[in-house]
């Protein structure tokens, strides 16, 4: 029992007690929850501090038999990859408990319950290393979150819920019919062990064999990310969920999508990834520009938040897919930093229905007269999602289109639009938000946050500054991660990548004459 | 001994063949020779020749029909004593204690009707709930 | 004892022994000891109690077999067999009998059909499922499956003044008498083209015969038919969803479990022993049964109002599943087969189980409807209702994941990756309709805010299968090992 176990078992030891709580007792449940989840995230911090480098193994690695054949076992670590993506969640968790407290007030232990029993799915996800247990803990995440929406969201919560599971369902039979695959192949589910045999060439995958386990994960954690055609899920399930729901989802949920890419997609299957990455790139450059032309029209705030999310998730598939270190620590960066600012994104909106109980940027106006601190750290979250310098997204764009100018120069530019594209539907939501005359009912409902929701929101804002600011808290152990996933993503590889996609047809010719992309440069 | 199927099922096949001549030669023999007189009284069913009287779907109580499944059912499980007391000499008292506990399990079955009243002709008014 | 029935013969048979002789004691005590309607609990006591002697009498058999390290034991001129095989589907059957008689006190009085004769008839069924768990002979099958069919023929109709419980028992009676015209014609011709009714010697001559022969091909169509029209596979499922929605729910539960298990053991038996050389020929057959099952099963379940229909149908769609196990034909999906049926049997008594303890004086319960709101009503079998859905629909860490995971498993092992990929996405659309329940009891409100009554019994049987669907999804292991040792061979 490590630092690690303890962490990703305490929310479901906090999850069945808090069942046991009686029914008439909301106050008591609320507080044990925020206890047990506060507990969690000074647990996880230890997580965070400095450890002897992992060459190839894993930090907090536990590795015990579950069941004997087929051989699975409960093999769960930490590299620079999840790491933080841990710490995320255990940070948003007593966050969205916080967040909650006054605004939740039908069955209120079982949402408190629920919020626990995410986190444990969620954790789950990013420390397995068994692709059998990676399995079992995606679709645990999945079902507390289908009841945050289905129970506790809004008109049409449960149209929104049940297409939030059907989507990520199919994506993930198949992505399960591929893991035994695999395990009929090589016999094992061991994460680091398949890597090791695909390295000594044990393991040796034809190539249309390859490209279809890679599309069949592709797929699954493609509409979880989400890439633009498989997206439409997430502005329903958004719009739906009540606010922690939405902070869960958008903050750590859609990273579990981006994280499998990175942690599977590449070294398991590096030929097809390399020669899927053209036409995977171009998705992720549609859904950035895509989504931030549908935000620009948005009437309702969430759904405006959601589709930036679409947007700001594009990059982070952009920057896996351009196979190159930069590109690779900004797709990871911009994880984190999307989870940080899109949450409080939401947060703030949420704060702003717990007022007006209204989402329709029509019915605002004005804000910032009742409630100055509030349009502050909107204003601070604003910026911090259109990438102002010594804010954390600055750094995580940055990163990303650099990695990709290394690799084709046309996706950078036109991902840069989507960078200006971002400011303008943030900015303009702010002005007709926030400034402007004060309509009688804001002048009357709004005021300005409570001491409960600065603690709430305070966390993400020091974040902000601190992630534009101190990169190097950060980004050394995602670099080094990373750089043994791309070191992987080599093996094996008979690198002629022939044709990059070209991303506009009359360009074809041009783009083909471009020679095969060079091996990703030293950090 | 017969060399094939043909050869051993000829004289089936013969007999199956007679039988079916004979059949039909008589209905078609009376069908040619016989007089034919139609009218009502000819149509109606004969009873030795007395008109019939009321309606042909009489209803009977339903407990003839218990009684006529229970006589069925009792009647087969007897049958099962013919094999035994052929064999009976060579089994000797195994044989005894089989159909001992055959004939047990037998009573169980005819205590359980008995008790639930199927046997009872006189009682016409039970409840169906009574037990 | 002689050598018509020696010390080994009554061992092989003491279970079924004690489960008619409880069985008929219960029938007569019923009148003669406990007349009273207030003493029928004496009679539940008594079926525990045959229960627990015919498990006394299965786990000699099981500590005898270890012991021994032998594979089998055979009984009867080899007419009964006691392998791993027949000791894990008796086992389960003891675990279905006793759960489905523990719900079924308080609803028969409820139904205000509470008769003796109830419980003896599920001991007299769960006789007739050892002789099919266990049966090595043509016969033997035989008269094992009616007598388990007969029985089940009278619970179903058990509800004398309800129009839809006899019109059930009606089309029960009759489908199920057809099928079983099938299976004896198949059998009779097996018998012909051997010259034998046991198992093994059948599956000797059968071994040097042309697999192309006519004669065998017939004898092994009808066989098909008619243990397809057994486990309720398309196209022979017309009977599933009418008996299912007709029989009182104890009685559905226990048909979709026990009868099918025991089906599935007896289809086990049949097609891996003599009818093993032919694979060939009866592959497509199952094949074909198998998708048209998860076919009809998932689509038609879509659109039901009625949740013991719904569950007709999604019982249909799982015995596609368990026949694709058989498909793959490895030792992964056969092993696959036996756990999926293990988990079924605990996961759909849970089902039924909620769906029982609903029922109440003016509420049938068994309308999707009727269970809004039981989240807030009843939170415990809410959770457990959640628990038992996600089971069958097949979601980690319940034990219904663990029984697809081996389907998959061994069709992908066995190379038929179409199948596998269509088994894994009809998933997806089972999930749909198993969630419009569970959107039902998490997010709808209730319409009426009575509580629901509940006795020990029935929590007991709760906790028993809320562990079971748990428990094996968690620490499989040794539901896995057990499993194992059930292979046939």
């Amino acid at each position: 029992m490590n630092l690690l176990t303890l962490v990703l078992f305490l929310p479901l030891a906090g999850f069945l007690a808090a069942l046991l709580v009686p029914r008439d007792r909301p106050g008591l449940v609320r507080g044990f929850v925020l206890v047990v989840s506060l507990a969690v995230f000074v647990l996880s911090i230890g997580l965070a501090l400095p450890q002897a480098p992992a060459a190839q193994g894993y930090w907090f690695e536990t590795n015990a038999p579950w069941i004997q054949s087929p051989a699975i076992r409960f093999h769960t670590g930490l590299d620079g990859l999840s790491l933080w993506l841990v710490l995320l969640s255990t940070l948003l968790t007593p966050i969205g408990i916080l967040i909650s407290w006054n605004h939740i007030d039908r069955r209120v232990k079982e949402f408190y319950a629920f919020l626990l029993l995410l986190e444990f799915g969620l954790v789950g996800v990013f420390v397995a290393l068994d692709l059998f247990l990676f399995y079992v803990f995606w679709e645990v995440s999945l079902v507390p979150m289908y009841f945050l929406i289905g129970i506790w969201g809004h008109q049409r919560r449960i149209y929104a819920a049940v297409k939030f599971f059907l989507f990520t369902m199919t994506g993930s039979v198949l992505m399960l019919a591929a893991m035994l695959y695999i395990y009929g192949v090589t016999g094992t589910f061991d994460y680091p062990t398949l890597l090791t045999m695909l390295a000594s060439g044990r393991w040796h995958v034809e190539s249309g064999e390859q490209m279809l386990l890679f599309l069949a994960f592709f797929v699954a954690f493609a509409i979880k990310v989400p890439l633009f055609p498989l997206h439409t899920w997430l502005p329903d399930a958004h719009v739906e969920a009540p606010t922690a729901g939405s902070v869960m989802l958008a903050s750590v949920m859609l990273k579990m999508g981006t994280y499998g890419l990175v942690r599977f997609c590449l070294p398991l299957f590096p030929n097809s990834a390399r020669h899927a990455a053209g036409w995977i790139v171009t998705l992720a450059i549609i859904g950035i520009i895509y989504g931030a032309l549908v935000a620009m029209v948005q009437p309702n705030m969430k759904k405006l938040v959601a589709y930036s999310s679409v947007s700001h998730l594009g990059f982070v598939v952009l920057g896996v897919f351009s196979f190159t270190q930069a590109g690779l620590d900004g797709a990871v960066y911009q994880m984190l930093n999307h989870g940080i600012s899109t949450g409080a994104l939401f947060m703030l909106v949420g704060y702003l229905y717990e007022r007006r109980h209204s989402l329709e940027i029509a019915d605002y106006g004005g804000v910032a007269t009742p409630a100055p601190w509030l349009s502050t750290v909107f204003l601070i979250t604003t910026l911090a999602s259109i990438g102002l310098p010594t804010l954390n997204n600055f750094v995580g764009e940055f990163l990303v289109l650099q990695g990709s100018a290394q690799v084709n120069f046309r996706w950078t530019v036109f991902a840069a639009i989507g960078v200006i594209l971002s400011a303008v539907y943030m900015l303009w939501l702010y002005q007709r938000v926030f400034f402007g005359e004060a309509g009688e009912p804001v002048r009357h409902h709004v005021y300005d946050l409570s001491r409960r929701e600065w603690a709430a929101i305070l966390p993400l804002l020091v974040l902000m500054v601190w992630m534009g600011t101190l990169t190097q808290t950060f980004l050394p152990a995602i670099s080094a991660s990373n750089a043994r996933t791309l070191e992987r993503s080599n093996v094996n590889v008979e690198f002629q990548v022939k044709a990059r996609t070209p991303l506009v047809a009359g360009q074809a010719g041009q783009a083909e004459a471009r020679p095969a992309k060079e091996p990703p440069d030293a950090r | 001994m017969p060399e094939s199927y043909v050869e051993l099922y000829f004289p089936v096949f013969l007999q199956v063949l007679i039988a079916m001549a004979v059949a039909g030669g008589m209905i078609g023999g009376s069908y040619l020779l016989g007089r034919k007189v139609k009218n009502r009284i000819k149509d109606t069913p004969y009873e030795c020749g007395i008109t019939p009287t009321g309606s042909a779907r009489g209803r009977f109580s339903v407990k003839f029909y218990l009684v006529a499944m229970l006589f069925i059912l009792f009647d087969i499980e007897a049958v099962f004593l013919y094999p035994w007391a052929v064999v009976y000499r060579e089994l000797k008292l195994f044989a005894f204690v089989e159909m001992f506990i055959f004939i047990v399990l037998i009573l169980c079955g005819f205590f359980y009707i008995w008790k639930k009243g199927a046997l009872d002709w006189s009682q016409q008014e039970r409840p169906p709930e009574e037990r | 004892m002689s050598q018509y029935y020696t010390a080994t013969d009554h061992f092989v048979l003491v279970p079924a022994i004690m489960l008619a002789l409880f069985g008929c004691a219960i029938l007569l005590f019923d009148f003669w000891v406990f007349p009273e309607p207030k003493q029928r609990k004496w009679l539940l006591a008594f079926l525990a109690l045959g229960e627990a002697f015919a498990g006394y009498g299965l786990w000699q058999q099981h500590t005898y077999i270890a012991g021994q390290g032998i594979a089998e034991l055979t009984a009867f001129q080899g007419s009964l067999v006691v392998d791993g095989f027949s000791l894990f589907f008796n086992w389960m059957f003891i675990a279905a009998a006793s759960i489905v008689a523990l719900m079924s006190y308080r609803y028969l009085e409820v139904e205000g059909e509470h008769h003796g004769e109830y419980y003896s008839l599920i001991l007299l069924a769960q006789c007739g499922m050892y002789f099919l768990a266990s049966g090595a002979d043509l016969i033997t099958l035989f008269v094992g499956l009616e007598l388990m069919a007969l029985c089940f023929y009278i619970m179903v109709g058990f509800l004398r003044s309800d129009k839809r419980s006899n019109e059930a028992a009606m089309k029960y009676l009759l489908l199920g008498g057809f099928s079983s015209g099938f299976l004896a014609y198949g059998f009779s011709l097996l018998y012909g083209l051997s010259g034998s009714t046991k198992l093994s010697e059948i599956g000797v001559a059968i071994a040097r015969r042309d697999p192309a022969d006519p004669v065998l091909l017939l004898a092994m169509v009808t066989t098909t038919v008619g243990l397809l029209f057994k486990i309720s596979a398309v196209p022979f499922h017309m009977w599933a969803p009418d008996a299912y929605e007709g029989a009182p729910t104890t009685v559905t539960a226990y048909l979709s479990v026990g009868s099918k298990a025991a089906s599935i053991a007896f289809l086990l038996r049949i097609f891996l022993g003599p009818l093993a050389s032919a694979r060939a020929a009866w592959e497509p057959l199952l094949v074909f049964a198998a998708i048209a099952s998860l076919t009809v099963g998932n689509l038609a379940a879509i659109s039901q109002h009625n949740i013991k229909r719904l569950l007709a149908y999604s019982s249909i769609s799982h015995a596609g599943y368990m026949l694709l196990g058989l498909v793959a034909g490895n030792e992964t999906g056969i092993k696959g087969v036996a756990v999926y049926v293990l988990v079924y049997t605990f996961t759909n008594l849970g089902v039924f189980l909620v769906i029982v303890a609903l029922r109440r004086e003016g509420l049938v319960g068994d309308n999707i409807d009727d269970l809004a709101g039981l989240m807030h009503k009843s939170p415990g079998y809410a959770l457990l209702m959640l628990i038992c859905l996600l089971s069958l629909a097949g979601i980690p860490p319940t034990a219904g994941f663990i029984g697809k995971y081996y389907i998959f498993l061994s069709l992908i092992q066995a190379g038929r990756y179409v199948l596998a990929a269509a088994a894994a996405l009809y998933v997806a659309v089972a999930i749909y309709y198993y969630f419009r329940i569970v959107r039902s009891m998490f997010m709808s409100d209730a319409e009426d805010a009575g509580a629901m009554e509940t006795t020990f019994g029935v929590r007991v049987a709760a906790a028993l299968t809320g562990l079971g669907t748990l428990g094996i999804g968690i620490f499989p292991e040794p539901f896995l090992r057990f499993a194992g040792q059930s292979l046939i061979r």
